[in-house]
């Protein structure tokens, strides 16, 4: 068997990649605090690369991640409380709610074409308007905490005493997110979506139902912002309305522009470096200056929108074609020399 | 192969469009002419779909394609480029190609369809740039080869050799005859440019304040009085006279 073809720098890069996942929990396992804000990290990737399908590819401006996330929480919190179903099914049914919601809303907003501005205030609205719907039913919300019980195996209730379990899930969805994400940007929707991002109108004269994209672009954005609903529900141990968070979206959002709009790792990278950073600044200066991590996202934002407007992921692929071009020269002067 | 009768289309009070009717043959190349504000645009924005009219129908291929969606009348085969170049910046030329020619090709042979629109419009020099990096040439080549690859019968140019300087031109208005010719490609064709009308078109319709005032061959048209007063003004009339 040939091994040789297999160590191309792409599955180098994956391999080193997959041996520092597995390697971290080892390292962090002792600190549940750090392996709790890992997990943490990994959840705003997942969101980050999710909607980096509906923002970054098809360039609507999508406010609502909260949303559809609090669905899913919901969803899998209140089957688990009250007929104790699985949060396999659970997160699995909280996707496919958020999906069905995504598609309802998008519909008429898509057939009327409305975009930017305003379709960043009807998606934000629809997380206000969750919320206080779910502040008023009791029967699953309401202003307290409902806590998911434990049960008797960990692995049916998702409810561990350790959050690396958690982080191991985690990672698994990330590397379907990031797979889904590369797979649509190579599709004919990938293409259709990149191109309704530049001009909806230059597109359908080609052929493309820019309705009919979008909706598909959003669907599986709400489906997976849906299933990490439930996984989030499960890591906290309770739902809550407050899941309904309107900065949650919008620091998604952030993430998803910072990171390169379309580009297919970008979002993940900017959520790691960010999201980290905003836990580091919260957990030395978070007793002084609360608030400090909003500033300097507010900073970082200006600065990428002045120096890199596409992101910072153009930034890294030119890096990286700086090490493939040394790296081809070197490989060149080893054959001349021999 | 299309027929636009009594087409109508307001915006508020403006009448942008009054009234007109015009006729295509399969295999012609036709000129849509007319003054600034005349209401060419708008009458290929109703006939693409991406206006709705107020009155009047549109026939293409013997359907009744009026307020029909954009997408659905170019899967019935008809595409259209821009007056102002609307490419995507951030796309490859090979990409931009791409989306057009998905519209009849799947996964396995898009490829095969997108080498082939980028060698006849002559982007292979160039299929791997950024469409940002291009000058109005190219984006205009760009502009008909995605329209091109969705395999079209029919094709509205919009002022496609505006701002092109007289060898580029030359090459476009070659490119469009050679694809009339063995595509088998009908042309509508929205032109400023009088080399390109003269040179291209079998026959002209002009436009003026919305209304079609006059139909018919170059040679017709070039004598027609009432296009010399829409273009020139009365006085033009009268020193002819």
């Amino acid at each position: 068997m040939n091994f040789k073809k297999y160590f191309n720098q792409q599955n180098t890069f994956i391999l080193i990649g997959l041996v520092i996942a597995l390697v971290i929990p080892q390292a962090f396992k002792s600190s549940q605090y750090v392996m709790l804000l890992i997990t943490t990290v990994l959840l705003y990737a997942i969101l980050a690369s999710a909607w980096n399908i509906i923002g970054g590819m098809a360039g609507q401006l999508d406010l609502a991640a909260a949303a559809y996330l609090g669905l899913g929480a919901f969803t899998t919190g209140t089957l688990l409380i009250q007929w104790n179903i699985t949060p396999w099914v659970g997160m699995f049914l909280g996707g496919l709610i958020a999906m069905g919601l995504a598609i309802l809303i998008g519909f008429p907003l898509f057939g009327f074409k409305v975009k930017e501005l305003w379709y960043a205030i009807s998606s934000s609205a629809l997380v206000v308007v969750l919320q206080s719907l779910f502040m008023m039913w009791n029967e699953v919300g309401g202003p307290t905490e409902k806590y998911l019980p434990s049960g008797s195996s960990p692995w049916y209730s998702l409810r561990f005493n350790t959050y690396v379990p958690y982080y191991y899930i985690m990672v698994t969805i990330l590397v379907v997110v990031i797979l889904i994400n590369r797979w649509i940007r190579y599709s004919k929707l990938g293409y259709s979506l990149l191109a309704l991002g530049e001009d909806e109108d230059a597109v359908e004269v080609l052929g493309v139902n820019s309705q009919l994209s979008k909706l598909k672009a959003l669907a599986i954005y709400a489906f997976i912002c849906g299933v990490v609903g439930g996984l989030y529900a499960c890591i906290y141990g309770y739902v809550h309305p407050a899941f309904f968070d309107t900065s949650m979206s919008m620091e998604i959002t952030i993430l998803g522009i910072v990171g390169g709009m379309g580009f297919i790792y970008g979002p993940a990278m900017a959520a790691i470096v960010m999201v980290s950073f905003r836990e580091f600044l919260r957990a030395s200066l978070g007793s002084q200056l609360a608030g400090l991590y909003l500033a300097v996202y507010a900073i970082i934002l200006i600065v990428v929108a002045l120096f890199q407007p596409r992101g910072i992921a153009p930034l890294f692929e030119r890096g990286l074609k700086k090490i493939q071009t040394y790296f081809a020269e070197l490989k060149r002067g080893h054959k001349a020399d021999a | 192969m299309l027929k636009v009768a009594d087409l109508t289309k307001k915006f508020g009070n403006l009448i942008a469009v009054n009234c007109a009717s015009f006729e295509v043959n399969r295999g012609e190349i036709i000129g849509l002419i007319g003054p600034n504000g005349a209401g060419k645009t708008t009458l290929f924005n109703a006939i693409s779909g991406l206006y709705k009219p107020e009155g009047g129908t549109i026939t293409f291929k013997g359907m009744n394609i009026t307020g029909w969606l954009p997408h659905k009348i170019c899967k019935l085969g008809m595409s259209r480029t821009f007056q102002v170049t609307r490419a995507f910046t951030h796309m490859t030329v090979e990409d931009t190609v791409r989306v057009g020619a998905y519209n009849r090709y799947n996964e396995k042979n898009v490829q095969e369809k997108v080498d082939q629109v980028v060698k006849i419009c002559d982007l292979t020099d160039i299929r791997k740039r950024v469409c940002s990096d291009l000058g109005l040439a190219s984006l205009r080549k760009v502009e008909l080869a995605r329209a091109l690859a969705t395999e079209p019968e029919m094709l509205l140019l919009d002022e496609a050799g505006a701002g092109l300087n007289a060898t580029e031109l030359e090459t476009f208005m070659n490119l469009i005859k050679k694809l009339n010719q063995e595509n088998k490609i009908t042309f509508c064709v929205v032109e400023h440019v009088m080399q390109m009308v003269m040179g291209l078109c079998q026959q002209i319709v002009v436009l003026d304040s919305g209304e079609i005032i006059a139909s018919g061959t170059p040679n017709q048209i070039s004598t027609n009085a009432r296009v010399i007063e829409a273009y020139l003004g009365k006085r033009a009339v009268h020193v002819r006279d």
